[in-house]
């Protein structure tokens, strides 16, 4: 078999990879900050909902 | 034989170059920052104890619904955008962002603060907050924008909204107070942005949109500019006698109001070459340290009274 073939599908450039990169972590921080506030409303508004009774 | 020949057809999807960096540009920074501004002002101003992790999320909700607003009219306006050498440079024209990427940038963006703010905060505010929006993107944007030259007078209610927002958001409630802050915007709306049409009048004129200096000539705009000034700084004093501010806001308000009536009419009786043209600069800069000094001022009041309330 010919290991050399080209791959299938879009090749992207290293411009394209970077900036898609740059993308994927802006989201990844955005639902980091998403999650954290919402664990921190949850301790300010109800710390109560932690203490669960056996 | 095939009807289709699939040799023919080349497939290539646009594959996005963006930073992120040209999606914060979408989310319009500097219009964000007097939006987070003017409505710390009314978080701050409202009556009783709001605890300080939910007047952050209060205030990032708003910053992040003000983002969507700007990203969804971006979306919306990349036509005038590229006719106009001030928007030119926007990602949409550019062609670093599509419309569709922006739409769909603007309303995930709009959807997650107004529920975000719901959910975590009360949802009056929540509801408020998708009112704004709504507001600044369909009947701002979409109706009035291409429709009237009093665009920017109905569509100004959108801007005041973020102090009213931020106030239900701490009380759960509305009062005189947050009124005031939204009429003092409301009132300052058309004064700012005609000073800044007169000078971009023909970009205004190029790209077909309808603003006051284009529709009625700069001479009648000048009346109008001078019209509302004094009806804004009768609006921005007002609180003071009324008995809502204390008279260090009631003092400034007449000492910058002064100032901006005496650009005004500056505007209003120069009205060729050079000269005109720097009065109505000075105006559209004074406009933004006038309404940043009176909401400054409303801010020191609460943080001195909240230090030394004996003094105070």
């Amino acid at each position: 078999m010919d290991d050399k073939r080209e791959p299938d599908g879009i090749v992207l450039t290293e411009a394209q990879k970077k900036s898609r990169r740059q993308r994927s972590i802006a989201i990844a921080l955005a639902l980091g900050v998403l999650v954290v506030l919402f664990f921190a409303v949850t301790l300010v508004k109800g710390p109560a909902v932690l203490v669960r009774p056996m | 034989m095939s009807v289709v020949d699939h040799n023919a057809i080349e497939l290539s999807p646009r594959i996005s170059e963006a930073e992120v960096a040209d999606y914060i540009v979408l989310l319009k920074p500097r219009v964000m920052s007097l939006v987070i501004f003017t409505a710390l002002v009314g978080l701050m101003m409202a009556p009783g104890h709001f605890h300080p992790v939910l007047a952050f999320t209060s205030l990032l909700c708003i910053a992040v619904g003000a983002g969507a607003a700007g990203a969804l009219n971006m979306a919306l306006e990349g036509d005038i955008d590229a006719k106009m050498s001030r928007t030119a440079n926007r990602p949409i024209p550019r062609g670093r962002i599509t419309r569709a990427e922006a739409l769909t940038f603007g309303m995930t963006l709009a959807f997650f603060s107004v529920m975000t703010l719901g959910i975590l905060v009360n949802w009056f505010a929540g509801a408020l907050l998708a009112f704004t929006i709504f507001f600044y993107v369909v009947i701002y944007t979409i109706v009035l924008k291409r429709w009237t030259a009093q665009n920017i007078v109905i569509g100004g209610a959108a801007g005041a909204l973020p102090p009213v927002v931020a106030w239900a958001a701490a009380t759960g409630s509305l009062s005189v107070e947050p009124l005031l802050l939204f009429l003092i915007i409301f009132f300052w709306t058309p004064p700012h942005f005609w000073a800044l049409a007169l000078f971009r009048r023909d970009d205004y004129a190029r790209a077909g949109v309808p603003m006051l200096p284009v529709v009625a000539g700069p001479d009648a705009t000048r009346l109008q500019i001078l019209l509302y000034t004094i009806v804004l700084v009768a609006v921005a004093v007002a609180p003071w006698p009324l008995g809502y501010f204390d008279a260090v806001y009631g003092v400034t308000s007449l000492f910058l109001g002064s100032g901006m009536l005496a650009l005004a009419i500056d505007v209003y009786r120069r009205r060729e070459g050079t000269q005109a043209l720097r009065a109505t600069r000075k105006l559209f800069a004074f406009s933004i340290l006038y309404l940043f000094g009176l909401f400054a001022t409303l801010l020191l009041e609460v943080v001195a009274r909240a230090v030394a309330p004996s003094i105070w």
